[in-house]
This record gives C-alpha cells, structure tokens and sequence, in this order.
C-alpha cells in the first residue's frame, strides 16, 4: 500500500516540476528576494549598499507614503460596502423566477469577462468632459454644468469607484448567486405555511444562510480593494495631482521611475503585512462563529 | 515497473527541453554582417521616419545589418535600464538630452571622444546650444540628432476670419502678456461660440512645457543650482507664470478646461490655436482640410526661451566590446545626425546645422519658420534627477491648474520635494 502511493507519488513529479520551477523561480523567490532588497540601497544597476532598517525609517517618515496608503484604504472603504450590497441585490434580482434571469445575469456578469484596458478606456470615453456619453446625457435632461468626472478629486474618486464596481460586481454576484441557489427549497416552504412575510424570509431564511459566503466575499474584497492599481493608473493616472495615487503605483514609481528598488521593496512588505494582518483578523473571527453557523 | 520508466521518461524529456531552450537563444544565422541592435522609443510618425533612415543606412553599408527595435515610449528608460543591467543591452539607443545624466550615473553610458577621434566626427558641426547640452563633465556621451521645442500652431482659415492674420500668413499678436491674452480674448469674441480659441490641455506635461517656457522668459535659469547639488527654485518666477497660465482658464476662459485630447479639438477645427511640440507638425500635414501655420512661442515676457528637449544616440557600456562593433555602431550613430533632413520631415528641428543648407530640407514647407527656436530652447540643468524633476514640477502644477491649491503653495512643496529628492543617496553623485 505504501510502496503504490510512493510510486504514484514519483509519477506526479513530472508533471508538477514544470509548474513547480516556475513558481519557485518567480514566486517563491522574489518573495525571499524582496525581503533582502528592503535592508539594502538598491538601484536597478547594482549598486548596492547594506543600510538595515533605513528604508523602514524613511518609509514611516515618507508623507507620500501615508498619503497614498491612505488613498488605497480610502478605495477599500468606499468600494467594499458598496460591492457587497450591490453584488447582493443583483443576485437576488437575477435569482427571481422571471423570464428576464437569464439575460440579468449575462449583464451582470458581462464586465468582468473584459481586460482592466478595455474597461479603462470605455470608463475614459464615456467619463470625458464635453463629448463623453454621461455629460451628454446630462445634458439631454436640461442639465447644463460641465462635470469633469475624472478632474476633480471628489468625482474622481466618484468615477474610480463607480467603474470598479461595474467592472466587477458581477464575479461577486455569482457567488452570492450560487449560495441562494444552495438553500433549500423546504425552509421557504415552511415558512410560506408560517404566513412570513417577504421580508421576513429575507431576514430570518436568506441572510443567515448567505453569511458564510458573505465573509468569503468580505474577504476576498479588501484584499483585492487593497491591491487596486491598474485601473487607476489607466484612468487618471493617480490624478488629479496625487489626489487618487494607490501605494501600488507609488511602489511602481519608487522602483522603476526613480529606481529606487531597495525602498519599493519595503514599501510592498509593508503592504504584505497590511494584508496579513487583516486576513488573520477575518480567519480568526470566522474561526470564532463556526459553531454558530 | 512499465509505468515507472515511462515517467522517467518524461522527466528526461522535460530536462531535455529545458536544456534546449537556451540553446534555441543562442544560435544565430550565419552572416558576416555585423549586426547592431538599435533601441528606440518613437511612435507614430517619428517611427516611420525613423525606420526609413534604418532602412537608407542599410541599404548603404552592405557590410552592416541594424536591427531597428521599437519599444513602447512610456517605459521605455525602465526597459532601457533594466535591459543593460541584464546584460542585453543593445549597440545603440536612444535618450533624451535629459535623461543622459541619470544613464552615465547610472554606469550604463559610455564616452564618445575617443571613437569621435578616430572616425573624425566634426563636433562645431552641430547647433552649439543643443550641444552643449548633450556635453557632461566636459566630455561628449551622445550624438544628438534633434531638437523638438514646443511651439505655436494656428489655424489661418480662423485667425483670417478674426483679423489676425497678416500678409505673410503670421498672427498679429502683440508680444507682451496682455497681447496675447487680447489676441485670444479677440479670436474668442469673433469666432462662433463652439470654436475655442486656444485648445490646450489643463493637467499633464503639455503645461508643464509651457509653464516652463513663460518661466524661463522671465529670465530664470532651471530649477536647480549651477552646481546641481541644491535646488534653486525662483518663485516669484514661477509664481506668476503659473498664474498667468491659471487665468487663461478661469479669468479670460480661452482655453476650456479639461479637454481630453485637444490635438483632436485643433485638429477638427474645433480650435483657433494651439502650443504643442514641434513633432506635431507632421500630424497637422497629414490632416485633410486644415490650413494651418507655425511660428515659435511668443516670447510674452521678455526673454525669448521656450521648453524643448533632444532625442541623442548613446552606445551602452559593453564589457567585452568587439571593436568592429563599436565602430560600426558610432558610424550609424553619426549617419542618423547627418541625415536630419528625413527626420526633420516628421517635425524635428535637426540638430546638425549642416543639414540645413541640404536642398531636401529646404524644400520642406514650415520648418525654416522655426529652426531659429533651436538657439533659444532652455534644456534642464544636466542632473541625474532630471525625469523626477519633470514630474514633481508637472504633478504640481496640475494642482494649481485644476484650481485646488493656489500657485505659492504648489511651489513651496514641488521645492520640498526636490530638495528631499537630491538628498536621496541613490541620485546624487558619490560623496
């Protein structure tokens, strides 16, 4: 018995090497890599420098820094709620028994199929002052102000969060689609002879039953709203001045604008710790209710 | 035991393919050309141009093959250094002016004198100004090729309209800051309302050029101290070049603010005027049904500066370098400069002044109205932290355009920001 999965064990090699060197090589090994890097002065060229922890004095000290973490937990803040409650009517909406399901969960989930280029750019034309889709639109309606929705910090913001949650409500959606589809028919039915009101099987069936997969959801979300990067980069660019700048691009720019590598890594350890931190956090607390649920 | 050896095999065959595929970079045709790897960052209608000097070049030299690689402009020095530091660097490549200093800090730069030397390249042939600029602790590190200022484009079809154009097809425009708010002012109040009268960008580097041109017409030199070690920021300069742009779109509202792409708003005559560099001349030729002209930036304050930059070719540092290789390289180098008659057809002022007696340049329409501007381009202080410069000064300048920090304050923290910037031990020069 031993000897067959030993020998099973041997033939998995093959094929997991490939896969298992490439992650070593650029996964596992930067991870190593970068934790070196944040105790040295680092350029691009090597130049190198043993400084020990001067790149984590800098970094508290560095007001760029604060800023532009504070605009990525801005981002978390305004995004995580919204995605969660959005995501969770549009999954009862496409959950209702009418001839409109199928098509409400194609346009939900359309967005999310696209590349975070693709949905720039669209964000772009449809968001730009005097020929963009939504001024248009305003203007149809008699309203005549010229909003710059990617030009003033506040809307900005408003536009970042906006074409974020469009982008990718509908990955969420699925999930809280697919756990409403888990609960079972009888609860509703017993309920039904109860007499319970709508929002009384909403309460008391639906809720609790979607809370573990809301956590899963929580999770997964601030730990993507804190990874936020491309998007911004492409639509404003971390403008209006470094009004939307996440710490993602101000790593970036640290590392290969200013080639500064050594600090663009503790910069990203302070991030990873960020992450963890909030992950241990959530497992903990999920790990606490599992006798509850 | 079968299924044992078959996953051997497998593994062996994996082990094979790895092994193959460095073997697979290795190998190259056989040729005896030399073949030169040549970087570039252009785009559009410089890269047409571009290539086509390539191509001239080998056509020309039968003994020598140059591999004409594009790579994509906005991270192109990240490439660049990256590249060279892997070893893969390439035998010639493009820099701007400004960029040199932070590419010789960098170790990845080599001098020129000895190979100018020996292949008799005549350095008093090229534009002192944009040579100067390219000459780092007294020794040459690159060829430059051009210049490309910015400058100030019009549409004669409105300007005519307004009455402000002259018999010689130029805009009447008084050369002080007033007459150039009233010629706007002018074009604003006799064109139709959904013409405006100077497409301009409100945020990004095109007002960053112009800022810096209005703030070196006032007579400032650079940012930085002559000795590049502290930062020498004229405010009141700056200050009120800054406004004076600020009013353009807020007090006379001249340029509507915020336009995504105003090159397009100029180019489907949406637009009266426009500031932008030179290299848009060959997009504004190209456009059907638009009578434009070109004249240098009004000097409105006084000095006649205006913001421009260089494209040069360098030859990386190789460490074991093959003699015929270089030589071949620094002769390639010198046959873009001598041919800036092909790319001064994409809008480029060349930098070599004996391409201007060349017949094919003379015959190419607008240029000779701004090859003058190359004596008057005020080029960055040759320091290492020139880029970051740029785009501290931009960042700032965006929020004293988009109307959330007034001028003073926006330059108080761009001075901070590059004085902390030359602390930084990675950008200065070795103590």
């Amino acid at each position: 018995m031993k000897g067959k999965a030993m020998s099973g064990n041997v033939k998995a090699i093959p094929f997991l090497l490939p896969f298992f060197i490439i992650y070593v090589m650029f996964t596992v090994y930067p991870i190593f890599k970068g934790l070196q890097m944040s105790f040295y002065d680092w350029s691009i060229i090597q130049k190198m420098e043993f400084v020990g922890l001067e790149n984590y004095i800098k970094m508290f000290q560095d007001p760029d820094f604060w800023s532009s973490l504070w605009n990525t937990t801005l981002f978390t803040i305004l995004s995580t709620p919204t995605m969660i409650i959005l995501a969770l009517v549009l999954a009862l909406m496409a959950n209702t028994k009418t001839k409109l399901r199928g098509f409400y969960r194609g346009a939900y989930f359309l967005p999310s199929i696209l590349s975070v280029s693709v949905i720039s750019y669209i964000a772009i034309f449809f968001l730009q002052p005097y020929t963009g889709f939504l001024n248009s639109f305003l203007h149809m309606f008699g309203i005549q102000k010229e909003f710059f929705w990617l030009a003033e910090p506040t809307l900005a913001w408003v536009s970042i969060v906006g074409v974020t949650l469009w982008w990718t409500v509908g990955f969420n959606m699925i999930l809280f689609l697919a756990a409403l589809q888990d609960i079972p028919d009888f609860l509703y039915e017993s309920a039904d002879i109860d007499g319970a009101t709508a929002w009384q099987k909403f309460r008391y069936i639906t809720f609790p039953q979607l809370i573990p997969i809301g956590r899963v959801i929580l999770l997964l979300q601030i730990l993507a709203s804190y990874k936020v990067f491309a998007q911004i980069l492409l639509i404003t660019g971390g403008g209006p001045g470094t009004t939307t700048r996440p710490l993602i691009q101000y790593i970036y720019q640290a590392g290969f604008e200013k080639f500064n590598l050594g600090y663009a890594a503790t910069m990203s350890y302070a991030l990873f710790f960020i992450l963890l931190i909030l992950s241990l956090i959530q497992l903990k607390s999920q790990s606490d209710d599992q006798g509850v649920i | 035991m079968k299924k044992k050896s078959c996953s051997m095999v497998l593994l062996l065959l994996l082990l094979v393919f790895i092994s193959g595929c460095s073997n697979l970079a290795m190998s190259s045709t056989d040729s005896d050309k030399i073949k030169l790897d040549y970087w570039t960052l252009f785009g559009g209608g410089d890269a047409e141009f571009m290539k086509e000097i390539v191509q001239k070049f080998n056509n020309t030299h039968p003994d020598i093959h140059v591999n004409y690689i594009q790579l994509p402009f906005d991270d192109y020095y990240t490439k660049l250094v990256t590249g060279i530091a892997a070893g893969k660097a390439p035998d010639v490549a493009v820099s701007h002016i400004s960029r040199l200093p932070q590419l010789i800090e960098l170790g990845v730069v080599s001098s020129l004198n000895p190979d100018a030397q020996k292949q008799g390249l005549q350095w008093d042939k090229f534009n002192q100004n944009i040579l100067d600029a390219s000459v780092i602790n007294g020794k040459h590190y690159a060829i430059p090729i051009d210049t490309h200022p910015i400058a100030f484009y019009y549409n004669k079809e409105y300007l005519r309209k307004a009455g402000l154009l002259n018999d010689q097809g130029k805009p009447i425009i008084e050369e002080t800051p007033e007459g150039f708010v009233n010629f706007l002012n002018k074009l604003k109040k006799e064109l139709p309302q959904d013409i405006a009268p100077f497409s301009f960008a409100t945020t990004g580097i095109d007002p960053y050029r112009l800022w810096w041109s209005f703030y070196h017409q006032l007579g400032a030199d650079g940012v930085l101290s002559d000795d590049l070690s502290s930062v020498d920021l004229e405010m009141d300069k700056a200050v009120k070049a800054a406004n004076y742009m600020k009013d353009l779109y807020y007090k006379h509202k001249v340029i509507p603010l915020h336009i995504t792409d105003f090159y397009r708003t100029f180019q489907s005559g949406k637009a009266a005027t426009l500031i932008t560099g030179v290299w848009s001349t060959g997009i504004w030729e190209g456009t059907d049904d638009l009578e434009f002209g070109v004249v240098p930036v009004p000097a409105i304050f006084g000095e006649k500066a205006v913001f421009g930059n260089s494209h040069t070719l360098f030859l990386p540092k190789n460490e074991n370098v093959d003699k015929e290789k270089r030589k071949a390289a620094f002769t390639f180098a010198s046959f873009v400069a001598e041919n800036g008659q092909i790319w001064a057809e994409a809008g480029h002022i060349p930098a070599k002044q004996t391409v201007y007696e060349k017949e094919a340049f003379q015959e190419l329409p607008y240029r000779s109205q701004y090859v003058q501007i190359a004596d008057h381009v005020a080029f960055q202080k040759p320091s290492v932290a020139n880029g970051t410069i740029e785009t501290i000064l931009t960042r700032n300048l965006d929020t004293v355009l988009n109307g959330s920090k007034s001028a003073e304050k926006a330059f108080k923290t761009a001075e901070q920001e590059i004085k902390e910037l030359l602390q930084n031990s990675l950008l200065t020069p070795d103590e």
